[in-house]
């Protein structure tokens, strides 16, 4: 017992390290289990007044900034909005001419960002609307521009977003106007990659990405960028591009989730 | 001991400010990995002390700092680095200070970035290098910043 003694003691820093890698590396295998994933959400939730501070500071300084792009955006988006009420009315009683099935309507929930997180070149975010504002897990997460990614947890109140800017992070894209899918990814900055693309497709610079029919989660037609180069793989019949997101990852600051409402 | 909860709410502070306001292309200056490097070193702390206080602070950082990757990495990341820290010995660190804890920042964001951009790792090495070179030295000029201001050098070695 004592010689057992004596060797934890010669050998006792080298016990904790060992020990402690093995508790890190359990924690990282059990990432997915349900204790984990809410003892980590109910500690979010206990200690977001840690970032109450920053964020007021944040909202501060760059106030009078953000001021300035909205009215300006309000202005461009109400004209906008003027000639596409006009399509609006002539689409819909196309549609009905024609017998199409009615779409889907959305609601969108408005978030502010509790916390960026810690992490260099952020990969997911807390924002401050949970179960209480029937926020769901899956549900797409928007900001003004476009796509920016998803809930993967929720709490009472508050969620957590998956970015698009999250290695792991996937989602079925269409470039219009030729409509071509391909699956996207994020690889750095504010620029995605999407893949699978067909080569003998028809795509060029300035082309507008937009959510495909494809995905479960994601409804069609949302905005998520424009393509800024393309490549082609001579031993592959798909062809790369890559856009850059609307939405800029560096300045989010209040967000939309999507909500699934009535029919139109 | 008493280093590590001195500049326990400094290094907290540090890092939420630079979470929220002081980012540059989205990356992030690792605040709390300088703070478990510079604060293993005092001659007073043993490898062991070290080794859990860094795995301590990992654990805060993944549950209360929202780390955004799995939880465990911080702790994986600041127990060995704050292990390795603790082993430096003070005539070294005294005469190469500088070299010193860059050498652990190094360390400590390439095993963290391992997890954090593995499919790069695996797929786009290029991409893997960039995105770990930039927090590497992000990292490295805030803390070359602090240490000057804040006088941390003989702070840390006369503690």
């Amino acid at each position: 017992m004592s010689k057992l003694r004596i060797i934890f003691k010669d050998y006792q820093e080298r016990f904790s390290l060992v020990f402690c890698i093995f508790i890190s590396f359990l924690l990282i295998f059990n990432n997915d289990t349900a204790v984990i994933k809410k003892s980590k959400i109910n500690s979010l939730d206990t200690f977001s007044f840690l970032f109450a501070p920053f964020n007021w500071l944040d909202n501060q300084l760059f106030l009078n900034k953000k001021l300035e792009v909205l009215s300006s955006e309000n202005l461009k988006l109400n004209l906008e909005n003027q000639v596409l009420k006009v399509h609006e009315d002539e689409n819909i009683r196309f549609r009905e001419f024609l017998n199409f099935k009615k779409r889907d309507s959305y609601n969108f929930v408005g978030a502010d960002v509790i916390s960026k997180g810690v992490s260099a070149n952020m990969s997911s975010i807390l924002i401050d609307r949970g179960q209480e504002d029937r926020v769901n897990i899956n549900d797409p997460v928007l900001t003004s521009k476009g796509v920016i990614g998803k809930i993967i947890s929720t709490s009472k109140s508050s969620a957590e977003v998956q970015l698009i800017s999250d290695v792991n992070f996937r989602l079925s894209v269409k470039i219009v106007p030729d409509d071509v899918e391909g699956i996207l990814r994020w690889i750095g900055d504010d620029i995605c990659e999407i893949a699978e693309l067909k080569k003998i497709s028809d795509i060029k610079i300035g082309d507008v990405v937009l959510t495909s029919n494809l995905s479960i989660y994601f409804p069609p037609n949302l905005p998520v960028g424009e393509v800024i180069s393309i490549f082609e793989k001579s031993d592959s019949s798909n062809r790369i591009v890559r856009m850059k997101l609307y939405s800029d990852l560096s300045t989010i600051n209040q967000l939309f989730v999507v909500q699934r409402g009535d029919e139109l | 001991m008493s280093f590590y909860i001195k500049l326990f709410p400094f290094a907290v502070a540090l890092q939420l400010l630079f979470s929220e306001l002081l980012t540059f292309n989205g990356y992030q200056a690792n605040i709390m990995l300088l703070y478990v490097i510079l604060s293993s070193m005092p001659s007073d702390n043993n490898a062991s002390q070290s080794t859990i206080n860094g795995f301590l602070v990992g654990l805060f950082t993944d549950f209360v700092l929202f780390s955004g990757v799995y939880i465990g990495v911080s702790s994986l990341v600041f127990s060995i680095c704050g292990f390795w820290a603790s082993k430096v010995s003070h005539n070294f660190a005294f005469r190469n200070f500088d070299l010193y804890w860059i050498a652990f920042v190094h360390l400590g964001i390439v095993i963290y970035s391992l997890f954090r951009y593995d499919y790069f790792f695996f797929n786009d090495f290029l991409l893997f290098l960039s995105n770990c070179f930039f927090v590497t030295y992000f990292t490295c000029f805030v803390g070359f910043i602090l240490i000057r201001i804040f006088s941390l050098k003989e702070a840390i070695l006369s503690a």
